[in-house]
């Protein structure tokens, strides 16, 4: 034991008195850098929404090369002091505790005093950290109240001085980077009922990671001078710029020639059917499959079709945010089934009432000996048929719950929006999306989901724009309100008029196995068959698509029946890769369809409808940079980064991830907090990644003072920009040229 | 002499290689699709062969020097395909406290092997029942074959290797708890014969199993990840197989270790969806007349348990605990009826209960039914140590209830806080197989 030695090498530290010299310390001067360490963390969001962010975000002040050798410094380190090790083992040991999302039956006692004081109580009971009479019992009883004068005084017990604090905090965040990263989602991001339970802050985590260190590792002031030796491998990382900026300049060549052949059409007819998808990469290669079966016009907007709300299901009474993180939900929306409430009710009850039984065995004493005997056989037989017969298995899985609890479909309640602002929330969606006129008459929204079974990841690949979550709801509700005559007479006025026969349906793209569902309300003839056509289009881009999208995954099999490989792939419980999700996205297109249409763009970018010429005072402009350009920048970050080490930003393999607290994935028996991607979503095998690493580059179809003018008005933009983080290229539709923005945020002409 | 009779297949061995061969099958099934990409991949299917076929003779070999073999190739296996990625510092360190486990257990039961042998001149196991042993060559051989299989199935204090062993792949995890983790309690069942002729061995087994099972079921509800928690989970569910063989109720203890096996494996397979399971809020404390209902139901459902397993309703030998525990399961299964919604509650609350005891007695049963001809089914007389431990298997049930009355903000005492702490460092992962710098991990 460590502590043996240290009780006579540090027997000055006892002196308490010598903390209140210090304590005149300025307080705030701490609060600013403890404020300065927690910005070089991201936040990491938890499994139930997992939201791409750039891992990298703290360090977007700083040019993109340059960020990269800040990184290794922090983040890229294969070895850190030994002792930190240790100190790190019990950090993991009880953040998995405090953290715990109800994975375990008997709870961390005293959560509701915080991290840092419920772990302090506890701490003095640890007899693997402090003895009885040692002087560590004795230091842990003398320290002060606030989180603050904590992390003083254990700042001035390992003797680090003044002007080191920022960089020593720093250093407690980085060596333990993925449970920095989401005790960073607890303070700023999370939502009220994940906080307020047991409350966690900042400086609390601070105060906790260095009481552990000072108990552990009185000399951790070695810490800063480890970290000093540190010098980044400048050889490898100009290799891998040079690298990065030959495959981005070829693949921006080579979009960029394929996006100046195409011509506006002549003219503008009136499609069958309007189609508005998600700007998700998975949206693109489906739209031109849909595109070849019929006469459809497709667009892309946001998935959350521009509605900060919320859904409650009536049933369940689960309550989830179905908008954008950066986003706080104006509006609850009420889902409940469309008929028979009562019987459907019962249906839940009755499903928890077995869940019930089931778990009231399983997480106690004494009857979990009973249980696995009792329910023994019939797992063994289930196990069996979900490996080798697994389409027999989910028929009987679906039947036995259908009996127990019958299907329905979900009717949505909007009585939470206020006439005016489904009226705004509708004009602005349609404003934004570009769809003011020539309405077809069917307009389909279309949001989007995935389906994988046994998939601790299953959130990262639904729409991002929904806070991981699926669309389908929020595509009800804005067809919903278009529906009404009153939103529309009051569209009416606002020069938005939409033709009487123009119905608005909502749909859902299921990503995993291109099946797309229409949540369909209207029962007239004419509709009826319109919809039997559709419905038989959707069949055939399913086919399309799903055998496009296996040629990804599989390059040496070609498919006969790819619709039933992809079904496949979404019902089995072994399945690692269901899909690609983003991957390979590399770059975002601003404008209008005909840009795109042509072009295979293979799954790679983003889509955003835009019509620069009804954008007058380029406010359209300004969300789309500002919003939805933010989104596509992390995730690609995300997929930037979770590729380049799948160690240090990604989740690792999946073949040995462990499932903490339910919030986050560790790697084995424990370790710190994985965020990022799975080796599986990037990688084609351990070795090849499947994920090119390229910066997004966004192209936007619009006159390019207009495009500046907007990145003059915000200094986040330029900061991106200018810093190399977004490549931005302006295909001018007025002088007919191609720009690009250089890092001086000044327009070169390209051809 | 070489017409050796290496193997010798009875109803015990063939079980056996049922259960193993099953769970290899859907394993390997499952790894086909999950270990896709993996460097590693077809390493692993061929050491999930050798491994499965190792088992196979270990489970049926009649010669001992060959059982012992058996045995240390297929703990070597496991070793080797636990670790599966030697980069990875942690994974090394969790197979080689594996390893050096199953080293001592080998050790002991290659000495209780030579001892058997050279004291009875056979080396045959089916012989040996036949044959007379000094009463001290039993007594060493008894405790060295209880250290290899304690070792074997992680039985404390020879727990660490199990809740350290999940940096191995997810598979190999399910592998290793429906398979070679029941070594021990297969291997008691094996040499029932050394047990049941000393009493005194027979308590030993009793009192460790129930230690064990005590144990693995706390902190089994004290974990925060998911796969700690099966470990831990698997740790109790070993202690209670080998409580069971301490009783005498071998083919008892047979039968849990397969419906356990099986139950365990799917549960690692399934650990991908941990994060979407809801609990349905279990903390509702029942009203007395709910407890007292639920327990005349519970009577009922041991009623039926003894109907369909055709034993009386109150044996007195020490078959009397799975009838107790029959009883505990078929009340807590009404009583959460009870507490649910359910629109004829009472009625159903009877049939769940009579369900849990049919579906018990009639999977013991076969299970005992196939072992029959083994004659491994002898209750004991029960004894004062037996009587302590089923009141505290009743009496922990009991302050499970008392657990959902506190309310979470209430006032804790000291020795709580200092029980839970060290119960929960108890129940850490050796601090080596740890990966307490995210760099060390590798793929």
């Amino acid at each position: 034991m460590k502590f043996f030695g240290q009780e006579i090498k540090h027997p000055e530290k006892l002196d308490l008195h010598q903390f209140n010299d210090h304590a005149h310390h300025d307080i705030e001067n701490l609060k600013q850098d403890i404020h300065s360490s927690w910005g070089k963390i991201a936040p990491t969001w938890p499994l139930k929404n997992l939201i791409a962010v750039n891992p990298l975000m703290g360090f977007d002040s700083l040019p993109f090369e340059q960020a990269l050798v800040e990184a290794e410094k922090y983040f890229l380190q294969k070895e850190i002091p030994q002792q930190m090790l240790e100190v790190n083992r019990h950090s993991i040991k009880w953040l998995q505790a405090f953290y715990d999302q109800g994975q375990s039956s008997i709870a961390m006692p005293l959560r509701h005093l915080g991290l840092l004081h419920s772990t302090l109580m506890l701490l003095k009971h640890d007899r693997s950290l402090v003895q009885r009479g040692s002087w560590q019992q004795a230091w842990l009883e003398a320290l002060p109240e606030s989180a603050e004068e904590i992390i003083q005084s254990c700042l001035s017990f390992l003797n680090i001085e003044k002007d080191d604090y920022a960089l020593m905090m720093t250093l407690m965040l980085t060596t333990l980077p993925g449970w920095s990263a989401y005790t960073k989602y607890r303070c700023e991001w999370a939502d009220a009922a994940d906080q307020q339970q047991h409350v966690v802050s900042e400086s609390e985590y601070l105060a906790f990671r260095l009481l552990l260190t000072c108990l552990i590792w009185p000399d951790a002031q070695e810490l800063l001078i480890w970290h000093h030796t540190i010098s980044p491998n400048q050889t490898n990382q100009d290799k891998f710029l040079d690298g990065l900026h030959k495959s981005e300049q070829q693949y921006q060549h080579r979009l960029l020639n394929q996006l100046s052949k195409q011509k506006p059409p002549v003219d503008m007819h009136c499609p069958s059917a309007q189609w508005i998808f998600c700007i998700d990469v998975r949206s693109e290669p489906f739209r031109r499959a849909l595109e070849s079966t019929g006469d459809y016009q497709t667009l892309g907007f946001a998935g959350f079709f521009g509605l900060p709300i919320s859904v409650r299901d009536q049933i369940t009474d689960d309550n989830y945010a179905s908008c954008p993180v950066l986003l706080k939900p104006q509006f609850e929306i009420q889902q409940s089934p469309c008929c028979d409430h009562e019987h459907h009710q019962r249906g839940h009850l009755r499903m928890q009432g077995l869940k019930r039984i089931y778990q009231s065995l399983k997480y106690n004493f004494t009857t979990p000996f009973n249980l696995v005997e009792t329910l023994g056989l019939a797992t063994g037989l289930w196990m069996g048929l979900k490996s080798l017969v697994p389409n027999l298995a989910l028929k009987l899985k679906s039947t036995a719950s259908q009996t127990i609890r019958t299907n329905f479909v979900n009717d949505i309640d909007i009585s939470g929006i206020p006439l005016e602002q489904q009226i705004n929330q509708s004009a602005n969606a349609l404003k934004m999306m570009g769809l003011c006129k020539n309405f077809a008459p069917l307009v389909i929204f279309c949001g989007h989901g995935s389906a994988t079974q046994n998939n601790a990841y299953a959130t990262a690949l639904d729409c991002g724009a929904c806070g991981g979550r699926h669309g389908g709801t929020n595509a009800q509700v804005l067809a919903k309100m278009l529906n009404q005559s009153s939103v529309r007479n009051a569209l009416a006025e606002m020069n938005i008029i939409i033709p009487d026969d123009t119905v608005f349906l909502a749909a859902q793209h299921n990503t995993t196995t291109d099946e797309v569902e229409i949540f369909s309300e209207e029962t007239s003839d004419h509709f009826a068959h319109n919809l039997e056509k559709i419905k038989n289009d959707l069949v055939q881009a399913r086919h399309k698509n799903s055998a496009w999208r296996l040629a990804q995954l599989y390059p040496q099999k070609s498919d006969a029946q790819p619709a039933l490989t992809t079904q496949h792939h979404a019902q089995d419980w072994a399945q690692v890769r269901p899909e690609w999700g983003l991957s390979k996205n590399a770059s975002f297109i601003i404008g209008p369809r005909w840009l795109t249409q042509q072009v295979d763009l293979e799954g790679r970018s983003f889509l955003h409808s835009y019509e620069w010429n009804e954008d007058k005072e380029a406010s359209s402009l300004t969300t789309i940079l500002t919003a939805p350009m933010i989104v596509t920048h992390w995730i690609n970050s995300q997929y930037f980064f979770s590729t380049l080490d799948n160690i240090a930003f990604g989740g690792g393999s999946k073949i040995s991830k462990n499932i903490t607290g339910k919030i986050g994935i560790m790697q084995g028996n424990a370790s710190d907090l994985m965020h990022g991607l799975p080796l599986q979503s990037v990688f084609k095998n351990d070795d090849e990644p499947y994920h090119e690493c390229l910066r997004l580059s966004v192209m936007v179809y619009a006159p390019h003072e207009m495009i500046k003018s907007v990145i003059d008005q915000h200094s986040n933009l330029q900061k991106l920009f200018a810093n190399g983080w977004i490549h931005l290229f302006c295909l001018d539709p007025v002088s007919k040229q191609q720009y690009q923005l250089s890092q001086e945020l000044v327009w070169t002409p390209l051809n | 002499m070489l017409n050796l009779p290496l193997f010798n297949f009875d109803a015990l061995s063939l079980l056996m290689i049922c259960l193993v061969g099953f769970i290899g099958l859907v394993v390997g099934s499952f790894s086909l699709r999950y270990m896709a990409g993996d460097r590693k991949k077809k390493a692993f299917f061929v050491q999930l062969a050798l491994l499965i076929s190792s088992i196979s003779i270990l489970v049926s070999a009649d010669f001992m020097p060959l059982l012992v073999l058996a045995w240390w190739v297929s703990n070597l296996l496991l070793c080797r395909i636990m670790l599966h990625k030697s980069e990875w510092a942690a994974a090394k360190a969790s197979a080689h406290l594996a390893l050096k486990n199953f080293t001592l257990g080998a050790i002991a039961l290659a000495s209780a092997v030579a001892i058997l042998g050279w004291s009875s001149g056979t080396w045959q196991i089916s012989a040996l029942k036949f044959s007379s042993i000094p009463t001290m060559a039993m007594a060493f051989s008894g405790v060295l074959i209880l250290i290899a299989a304690l070792s074997q199935s992680a039985i404390w204090p020879f727990h660490r290797w199990l809740l350290s062993s999940l940096n191995s792949p997810t598979p190999v995890s399910a592998l290793m708890h429906a398979g070679l983790v029941n070594g021990g309690g297969f291997l008691i069942a094996r040499f029932a014969f050394v047990f049941l002729e000393q009493a005194w061995l027979m308590q030993w087994v009793f009192i460790l199993g129930s230690i064990t099972a005590l144990l693995g079921t706390c902190w089994k509800l004290m974990q925060h990840d998911v796969k700690r928690m099966l470990a831990c989970s698997t740790m109790g569910q070993m202690g209670f197989m080998l409580a069971e063989c301490g009783l005498g109720l071998f083919a008892a203890a047979i039968s849990h270790l397969i419906w356990h096996g099986m139950f365990k494996a799917y549960l690692f397979l399934n650990s991908g969806s941990a994060a979407t399971e809801k609990r349905v809020l279990l903390n509702t404390h029942p009203s007395k007349l709910h407890f007292l209902i639920a327990i005349c139901l519970g009577g009922l459902g041991a009623i039926s348990f003894a109907y369909v397993s055709q034993r009386p309703l109150l044996p007195h030998d020490t078959s009397l605990f799975i009838h107790v525990l029959a009883w505990v399961a078929c009340t807590q299964g009404a009583l959460s009826v009870l507490q649910s919604q359910f629109r004829f509650n009472l009625l159903i609350a009877a049939a769940v209960s009579v369900l849990i005891a049919m579906i018990y007695a009639g999977n013991l049963s076969l299970i005992e039914y196939l072992l029959e001809p083994m004659q491994i089914l002898v209750p004991q007389s029960m004894v004062a140590i037996h009587w302590i431990v089923l009141g505290l298997l009743l009496i922990v049930w009991l302050l499970m209830f008392l657990r959902y009355m506190l309310p979470e903000q209430s006032y804790v005492p000291g020795w709580r806080l200092r029980l839970y702490v060290s119960m929960l460092n108890a129940s850490q992962p050796s601090a080596k197989t740890v990966t307490a710098h995210r760099n060390h991990y590798q793929y």
